[in-house]
């Protein structure tokens, strides 16, 4: 695998439980019932199923760049925009797209573009990511392609 | 709140707070989230966020009041930012301050008048050093504006 510009990072890819919509709900002390009422979910119009907390859902993309970089320290950076909403027994897919890859003495430091899509529903987020490579993993990725 | 009161939010300071990540919390919370294996007593790096908003020294409907607003103007996530210096760790307690960076009014066709309030928590460890900063801002709907 090349890192450079076009790289896909692989896919982390997940069905959302309500239950742990719950967890988080108690976690976060986020008493807004659309994450664990769907009586709510439905009197305010917004269908007939929990919807998950935004930051789970940064939360999945944050998994697919931990699985991709292989340490959690190797993230510098996250930005994102909130564009749908992601419900309980949703399918959802993180990923990612190397767009440059610059050097800082000691990393490959590459530039991602980053999502979260429902498998045949909206993007629910987009943004960009920052990731540290180490440079001499980065050479050998290149050289045994 | 008119313009010049929504302006002069900028700069304003919150009270500093703090958080602890406790080890049963964290368990769950990386079970909630479908977390990978994490290294041994390294925090998910969602704790950014999660430390930010659980340890700043106001509440969100304090933070909504301070702007003119309240959750039942229905206020959303606008976008959120991470930028992840140290590695964060279970157990340790981190102090938040931060305060409020931006604020604008806008017009959407749709939307009517609503205001964008952004503003920057800083997530420090017990040396003193930042180990992340989390940029979040929420859209408040201004329909008497």
């Amino acid at each position: 695998m090349r890192v450079s510009p076009g790289t896909e990072l692989p896919v982390f890819e997940v069905e959302v439980r309500p239950a742990a919509m719950k967890t988080m709900a108690v976690l976060l002390r986020d008493p807004n019932p659309i994450h664990f009422d769907p009586d709510v979910v439905a009197a305010l119009g917004l269908g007939d199923r929990v919807i998950n907390q935004g930051p789970t859902n940064m939360a999945y993309v944050v998994n697919m760049l931990m699985a991709w970089a292989g340490d959690p320290a190797r993230i510098r950076a996250l930005k994102v925009r909130f564009l749908d909403n992601v419900r309980g027994g949703d399918r959802v897919v993180a990923g990612g797209v190397v767009t440059s890859v610059a050097g800082d003495g000691r990393h490959q430091v590459a530039e991602c573009d980053v999502w979260l899509d429902v498998v045949g529903g909206p993007r629910a987020l987009a943004g960009s990511a920052t990731v540290a490579l180490e440079a001499g993993e980065a050479a050998r990725e290149t050289a045994a392609e | 709140m008119t313009l010049d009161d929504l302006e002069r939010l900028v700069g304003v300071e919150f009270p500093v707070g703090e958080f602890t990540i406790e080890g049963y919390e964290h368990w769950l919370t990386a079970d909630a989230i479908d977390s990978p294996p994490l290294p041994a007593g390294v925090a998910h790096p969602m704790y950014a966020y999660y430390a930010g908003l659980g340890g700043m020294g106001l509440t969100l409907d304090e933070l909504f009041a301070m702007v003119g607003s309240s959750a039942a103007d229905g206020p959303m996530f606008g976008e959120a930012g991470l930028e992840f210096r140290e590695v964060m760790r279970v157990g340790e307690t981190y102090r938040v301050e931060g305060g409020i960076t931006g604020a604008a009014r806008k017009t959407g066709r749709r939307a009517g008048v609503f205001d964008i309030v952004s503003f920057e928590l800083r997530v420090v460890d017990s040396s003193g050093a930042v180990a992340a900063v989390s940029t979040n801002s929420f859209v408040f709907p201004r329909r008497a504006a």
